[in-house]
């Protein structure tokens, strides 16, 4: 089954730090009804953008994990077998459009084919879910959604988006946060002190150079923010970025090597 | 005469060598692999590799006394040029292992540290290096107790001022004081002599310093100087003609002395060379020859051998057509050149049909074995919760389950068989380096060239058993004009006889210009109508040609050859046996897109099992 998740309330908004205009962006598109794509590499918030927003508009957020085993069954729902007879069961999609709110199918390129299929009239005008096994043919309310994301970054050649997929979506491309506001996300999420939130981004900005050659993918802010963490709580922060920005990255014994003289060279004042 | 006492020389530089410290000595061998990583994320350009510093043969010539002269130890320093990262061999100077270690670190960090425009290379030695490491020490900052160890360290191996004569003495004050001030010394102190090399400092006249940092400004000064600069080439080579059994020799003495020249380098650049004249074609091959020594020690030499001559029509393989023309990526004019390449398609005019040879017969049969089972039809998958057909044994036990329990929640309720294709629409392109480098031996018994055949051999009887398209090349080349495809086996050909006998035929001949052969291939798998295409790579070096597709040129190409395929929604996928692979490959294929299997002799078994793993990834991932 798909990983769901229903966000609960929650007193204050997620803090989010805009990397542009995507939040005004958003907003227009829920008011025009329209469906939202968003792309971007691992981590640089994406999914925290989506709770923040279903946050403000006051929205249940119906978070799909999508895999590739993940069918549009899974998402419409299915018959089950009760007790002599069958039972009908919605799935995550099916309760956003009957509850409204926001359904949220993350990485949205690795689940399987078949699930276009339910997409497709759902992002257009007619705002449908039809549902086949029960002949159910439901209209999404005004206050439903649909915000899909991927990575561009991987897989992307095997399971690249469909452009009759892609034409559907208002679009929008994340990517890591320049350098000042990721500081500022940095002292926002771990209380860490700004000397070091800056010289964090530095190192991850270094590493984010690397990718396609020596790392598959740059260093993210999630990782930037469990470092941070570990070394708010005073650990030694040589030894945070190894566990929370180089090892993460890579199992080449030689580039980890390579990438902790780096380390050293950014935060190696402790030792000489 | 110079040969007497150059040996005498040498040996008194071999012994003044000595007081290294050979017992904490560090290789660049142990390092090489972090050291790279280091080096590209402090900012180093990524398309170098990181290599051992050893002679090098384009030097300006310096006259006698100034080659006893400029003495000092046998110490090689770090530099740049446009495809290499040269470091020392390896270290010794300190006492301590650690800190010859970080010595290694920190000149990386030097080379790759990004300086602003106005720290030229080599304009002033003294006040470059000097701005060169407060720019590195002020971007890393955790450098700065490193570099004051490793000063504090260093001063103590330099000779006291003291003792020296004056004019030495102001000199080697002023280096002191750079080296602990850095900044605070505004030019050398006038000396009949050159100073000490500073084994903390890049190389004071680089060889070949021009390209990297400032290749625009370097075109524009070359193109200024033209007629001189090639006057002067001219006259070098026309010199390494003349006294050619010297070169072995001289290489080490020109070395020693050209540490401390600070002038008249001849730049060389091969992208001027008129590469369409054959008559230099021989100088130029010499060039190579003798920087492949110099960069790979010994190996090397005895691998490349240079022939020129093309068969004679007769004796050639048959051309297929006239040839296709394919562009060519300059970096330098970050431009691709339209119709640069000719392919020339070729068939093997002696093949004769024949069998497995005997010895791979074993093998091939187990790999057949295994790529059967792949050709997989679609499958019926159990325990779904839905399905095409209900799973009567599931269903038994969840009626029984609820009967037993009484309650309707028991039992587990996926009672249904699903179908699902697992079909492999899977093309696959094998292309095989046949260049004039797999001529070499692998061990006593068998050449590169074997190790490819038999590789070939069982590549071709995996994937006839696995049911998936696949289509065999080989190419080699002789500059840009003469790019020639070896058709091994075709997509819409049957594996047969007569393909076996094409791979039994195939032989090592010219050189390696990969980027246009990525582009044929890529043309040729793209047009196949499968969902996943795979383009494999078969190669035992780096591309190279007789032009200047040496070097980084090469590199820059077939890298944009692999961007070009994989836009097309191929997977690019290397495979080699060079040891010196991980220093370039990372760059062209990226770090997951490349293996390089160690032993040689294991390629024939290994190449089938990567297929499988690799596709396996492919299309299950």
């Amino acid at each position: 089954m798909s990983a769901v998740t229903q966000l609960d309330k929650k007193e204050e908004l997620p803090f989010y730090e805009p990397q542009g205009d995507e939040i005004e962006l958003f907003m227009h598109a829920y008011e025009h009804k329209l469906p939202v794509l968003i792309k971007g590499p691992t981590g640089c918030g994406k999914t925290r953008f989506i709770s923040h927003m279903a946050e403000k508009l006051n929205l249940p957020l119906y978070t799909v994990a999508c895999h590739d085993d993940l069918s549009a069954s899974d998402l419409v729902g299915r018959h089950l077998i009760g007790d002599g007879a069958t039972v009908w069961s919605d799935g995550p999609l099916t309760r956003a459009v009957r509850e409204g709110g926001i359904c949220y199918l993350d990485e949205v390129v690795e689940a399987r084919k078949d699930t276009t299929v339910v997409i497709h009239p759902l992002t257009d005008d007619r705002r449908i879910l039809p549902i086949d096994r029960t002949g159910e043919i439901l209209h999404a309310p005004d206050n439903f959604m649909l915000v899909v994301s991927y990575n561009p970054g991987y897989q992307n050649l095997l399971k690249g988006m469909k452009p009759s997929t892609r034409q559907r979506f208002l679009s929008m491309s994340f990517d890591y946060l320049p350098a000042p506001a990721e500081v500022e996300v940095l002292i926002n999420e771990t209380n860490v002190d700004k000397a070091m939130a800056q010289r964090l981004v530095v190192l991850a900005n270094t590493l984010r150079e690397l990718k396609d050659q020596d790392l598959e993918e740059g260093a993210s802010t999630r990782l930037l923010v469990y470092t941070a963490t570990l070394i708010n709580t005073g650990f030694d922060p040589v030894k945070a970025c190894r566990a929370g920005m180089i090892e993460p990255l890579t199992d080449d014994p030689d580039i980890v090597a390579g990438l902790m003289e780096l380390v050293q060279a950014a935060f190696g004042s402790a030792e000489a | 005469m110079e040969e007497q006492v150059g040996q005498i020389w040498d040996r008194l530089i071999t012994r003044v060598a000595k007081q290294g410290y050979a017992k904490a000595a560090v290789t660049l061998d142990q390092v090489k692999g972090p050291l790279g990583v280091f080096f590209r994320a402090l900012g180093g350009d990524s398309a170098l590799r990181v290599t051992a510093t050893t002679a090098t043969l384009h030097k300006a010539r310096r006259n006698w006394l100034q080659r006893v002269a400029g003495s000092g130890r046998k110490v090689e320093l770090a530099w740049q040029d446009e495809t290499c990262l040269y470091l020392p061999a390896q270290l010794d100077v300190f006492p301590d292992r650690q800190l010859n270690r970080d010595l290694y670190f920190w000149l990386a960090a030097m080379a790759g540290a990004r300086v602003p425009a106005e720290v030229h290379q080599s304009r002033n030695w003294i006040v470059d290096n000097q701005q060169r490491t407060l720019h590195t020490l002020r971007q890393f900052q955790g450098l700065h107790p490193r570099y004051l160890s490793l000063v504090q360290a260093y001063i103590a191996l330099r000779p006291e001022p003291e003792r020296l004569k004056p004019e030495a003495a102001a000199m080697e004050q002023a280096i002191q004081q750079a080296l602990i001030q850095p900044g605070s010394v505004t030019a050398l102190p006038e000396a009949r002599f050159a100073p000490d090399p500073v084994a903390l400092w890049l190389h004071p006249d680089p060889p070949r310093s021009a390209g990297l940092l400032n290749s625009d400004d370097a075109q524009d000064r070359n193109a200024s100087k033209g007629q001189t600069r090639q006057t002067q080439q001219r006259r070098r080579q026309a010199e390494r003609v003349e006294k050619p059994e010297e070169q072995g020799f001289t290489m080490g003495v020109r070395h020693e002395a050209d540490l401390f020249s600070f002038a008249e380098f001849s730049k060389m650049d091969r992208a001027t060379d008129e590469e369409d004249n054959l008559d230099q074609a021989e100088n130029i091959a010499n060039d190579i020859d003798k920087m492949s020594v110099a960069q790979d020690n010994t190996t090397v030499a005895s691998r490349i051998k240079f022939d020129l001559d093309l068969p004679s029509e007769q004796e050639d393989d048959i051309p297929l057509s006239e040839g296709v023309l394919y562009p060519e990526w300059d970096f330098k004019k970050d431009q691709l050149l339209p119709n640069q390449c000719r392919i020339i398609p070729m068939m093997s005019r002696n093949a004769v049909d024949c069998e497995l040879p005997d010895h791979l017969q074993k093998p091939a049969r187990r790999l057949r074995r295994q790529f059967e089972s792949l050709s997989a039809r679609p499958q019926w998958i159990r325990g779904q919760y839905e399905g095409d057909k209900l799973d009567l044994d599931a269903y038994l036990d969840y009626r029984g389950a609820i009967a037993s329990s009484g309650s309707a929640h028991a039992g587990d309720p996926r009672l249904y068989y699903q179908k699902r294709p697992l079909i492999r629409d899977m093309a696959c392109l094998l292309l095989a380096d046949l260049s004039l480098s797999t001529d070499a031996w692998v061990n006593d018994t068998s050449q590169v060239i074997d190790v490819i055949r038999d590789s070939v051999h069982l590549f071709a009887e995996s994937l006839h058993a696995s049911g998936d398209q696949f289509a065999i090349h080989g190419f080699s080349s002789r500059r840009r004009e003469h790019v020639r495809f070896n058709c091994i086996k075709d997509f819409n050909e049957n594996y047969d006889a007569r393909v076996r006998g094409r791979i039994a035929d195939i032989s090592p001949g010219f050189y390696t210009r990969m980027g246009a052969a990525i582009r044929h291939a890529t043309d040729l798998l793209g047009k196949q109508p499968a969902q996943k295409k795979l383009l494999l790579l078969l190669t035992d070096g780096k591309p190279n040609d007789l032009d200047r597709y040496e070097g980084r040129y090469g590199v820059e190409d077939t890298r944009k050859a692999i961007l070009e395929a994989r836009n097309q929604g191929l997977i690019p996928f290397c495979i080699t046996i060079d040891e010196e692979a991980n220093q370039y490959l990372p760059y062209l294929f990226g770090h997951q897109g490349y293996t390089f299997i160690r032993q040689a002799e294991q390629l024939p078994k290994r190449l089938p099992q990567l297929y499988m793993t690799l596709t396996g990834k492919l299309l299950g991932g």
